[in-house]
């Protein structure tokens, strides 16, 4: 399965950093695991090593797989720490110039072959790479929340990206057993580009008085065969990120179909963010996400 | 309990066929309306087919098969619907055609027959006007292939009697199925909602977002989609989407239903997905 073993950064300890120095580690990559604060890399890391726990429970890992993974990772507040990684992979918070000021950072600490990947959601990677004197080796690799258990990431080249970068990081990505799609540096790539207009449009239908939360729900899992109606959906991903993301690719975009709905911004200002407060569209009794 | 025993389909096409062999399976007697002897003769071997495949696959056994099909008659003649209790239209999407044969229809069964149309693109209301007494006229809306689908659309026109709607949810509801309560509105709620992100999805492919399989790859795995958009395109038929996109973009020229250019090239071209051998998938998925 492993390819060649390599030397992974990950920037940002937060759900997806986390998420996604898993991924590495359990492949068999040496992971280091970087944040601001020692306390937010040691949170990381105890994430990381209770997700690893938790599949040698289960059985998706052997004992001696959970080990490996768990040893090796460590984790670090110092970005020279990272003079000797091949692939860097940046997860800090969706802020553009947080990002790239990182990489610049970076330039003077890994090496010249190293790879950059940023897994943004909804900034442009031609922007964050320009953060960076090497803008060719920077490369978008959007992953899905969970990352260790969702197998897609979506790749996207920005307008400098080498094609050395871009082979580099489809042979990291099979490395780890992710499936890749190749897209473009556009707002939202693939998946957030249609499922947007889609919960957007299933609101709007809401708000029209077509159906019920219960009766659309029903309508799209029975008639579409999708796993999940779509207020079900939107109280997981929690409405306050649903506005944040939505309100991104409008502003890129500048058609309306991106645009949240008034009934999102009436929803976040009552505090009813969805599961994680324990109403949304639906009310929840259990504010845990995912059986955690 | 059904309330509805006898059961007429109007059309013995994809649609009719599977609407019928639901109602049977439900345990109406059903009589299919034909215009000759060899449509009907094809709807009800589509049955047959559709239950063998149902006994291969161990959901159907060879009893119920017979049954189901002797529950089944098809006819040309339409005054062998004289006693129907409910009257199911699914012929051709067209206005015309529906409207002069609910017209006929309607003066052979009882005043307190009840009628449905299952059209996807037409307007319920509209319909409703070619019969007597409209209040008992409603759409319910199957989907492809009836048999299997869960949901049925049950659409309520201006004019449909406000108790009409709960008697046909109860009869979806006996067929074993989920109804869905609809306004008529273009798309009611399922296309409404489908087709802006269909007419999306191509634009997007025509804008070389990513390769027809990428696109279909992230939704699916990303969303856990049993079908990707590009897929599920092809096995409706492009002619099909684009016939019912274009008629909600007449109905509310709203642009998210105009159909893409690229789509009305292809059906220009006859590309038409799975049905022609050839669509956004079905080169690559030919073996």
């Amino acid at each position: 399965m492993i390819s060649a073993t390599k030397t992974v950064a990950v920037l940002g300890a937060g759900t997806m950093g986390s998420g996604i120095a898993i991924v590495a580690t359990r492949a068999g990559h040496r992971t280091l695991l970087y944040d601001l604060t020692e306390e937010q890399v040691d949170r990381g890391l105890a994430t990381v090593r209770a997700f690893l726990d938790k599949s040698v429970r289960l059985g998706r890992l052997s004992a001696e797989q959970g080990a490996a993974a768990s040893a090796g990772i460590s984790g670090t507040t110092d970005l020279k720490d990272l003079s000797g990684c091949d692939v860097v992979i940046e997860a800090v918070y969706e802020d553009l110039a947080v990002k790239k000021a990182l990489f610049g950072e970076l330039d003077e600490i890994v090496p010249e072959t190293a790879v950059f990947q940023t897994n943004t959601s909804t900034l442009s990677v031609t922007a964050i790479a320009s953060g960076s004197r090497r803008p060719e080796r920077v490369v978008g690799t959007h992953y899905c929340n969970p990352a260790p258990l969702m197998k897609l990431v979506e790749v996207a080249d920005g307008r400098h990206t080498a094609d050395w970068a871009h082979s580099a990081t489809e042979e990291y990505l099979r490395s780890v057993g992710k499936a890749v799609v190749v897209t473009k540096d556009r707002p939202g790539f693939i998946v957030n580009r249609f499922l947007i207009p889609w919960e957007n449009n299933c609101i709007q239908a809401l708000e029209a008085g077509l159906g019920t939360r219960e009766s659309i729900d029903a309508a799209v899992t029975g008639a579409l065969g999708h796993p999940m109606g779509p207020f079900r959906l939107l109280d997981i991903v929690g409405l306050d990120i649903h506005q944040q993301v939505a309100t991104r690719l409008y502003e890129q975009l500048r058609e309306p179909r991106f645009f949240p709905p008034p009934m999102v911004e009436r929803m976040v200002a009552a505090g009813d963010l969805g599961r994680k407060t324990g109403r949304g569209f639906y009310t929840y009794d259990d504010t845990r996400l995912f059986g955690s | 309990m059904l309330e509805f025993e006898k059961v007429a389909v109007l059309g013995f096409g994809t649609m009719g066929a599977g609407i019928a062999q639901l109602a049977a399976q439900g345990g109406c007697a059903v009589t299919v309306l034909e215009t000759d002897q060899a449509r009907v003769e094809a709807g009800t071997s589509a049955i047959g087919a559709f239950l063998a495949d149902g006994i291969r696959r161990g959901k159907v056994t060879p009893e119920q098969r017979s049954d189901i099909l002797a529950r089944v008659k098809g006819t040309t003649a339409i005054a062998d619907l004289a006693d129907t209790q409910l009257v199911i239209e699914a012929v051709t999407e067209r206005r015309d055609v529906k409207r002069a044969l609910l017209e006929e229809v309607a003066g052979t069964v009882a005043p307190q027959a009840v009628i449905v149309t299952n059209t996807s693109a037409l307007s319920v209301s509209d319909l409703a006007t070619a019969v007597p007494r409209p209040e008992r006229f409603a759409g319910l809306h199957f989907f492809n292939p009836a048999p299997l689908m869960k949901v049925i659309e049950v659409v309520r026109a201006v004019q449909t009697d406000p108790a009409l709607p709960g008697r046909l949810a109860d009869f979806a509801r006996a067929l074993g199925k989920e109804p869905v309560l609809v306004k008529d509105r273009p798309g009611f709620l399922i296309n409404r909602l489908l087709m802006p992100y269909l007419n999306d999805v191509i634009q997007a492919y025509d804008d070389e977002l990513a390769t027809a399989e990428d696109i279909d790859t992230a939704l699916k795995l990303g969303l856990g989609y049993k079908q990707g958009p590009l897929e599920l395109l092809d096995m409706i038929g492009l002619d099909v989407h684009e016939h019912a996109t274009r008629s909600a973009y007449d109905a509310t020229l709203d642009p998210a239903f105009a159909p893409p250019p690229l789509l009305q090239a292809m059906v220009a071209a006859g590309t038409l997905g799975n049905k022609s051998g050839a669509g956004f998938r079905s080169q690559e998925n030919a073996k």
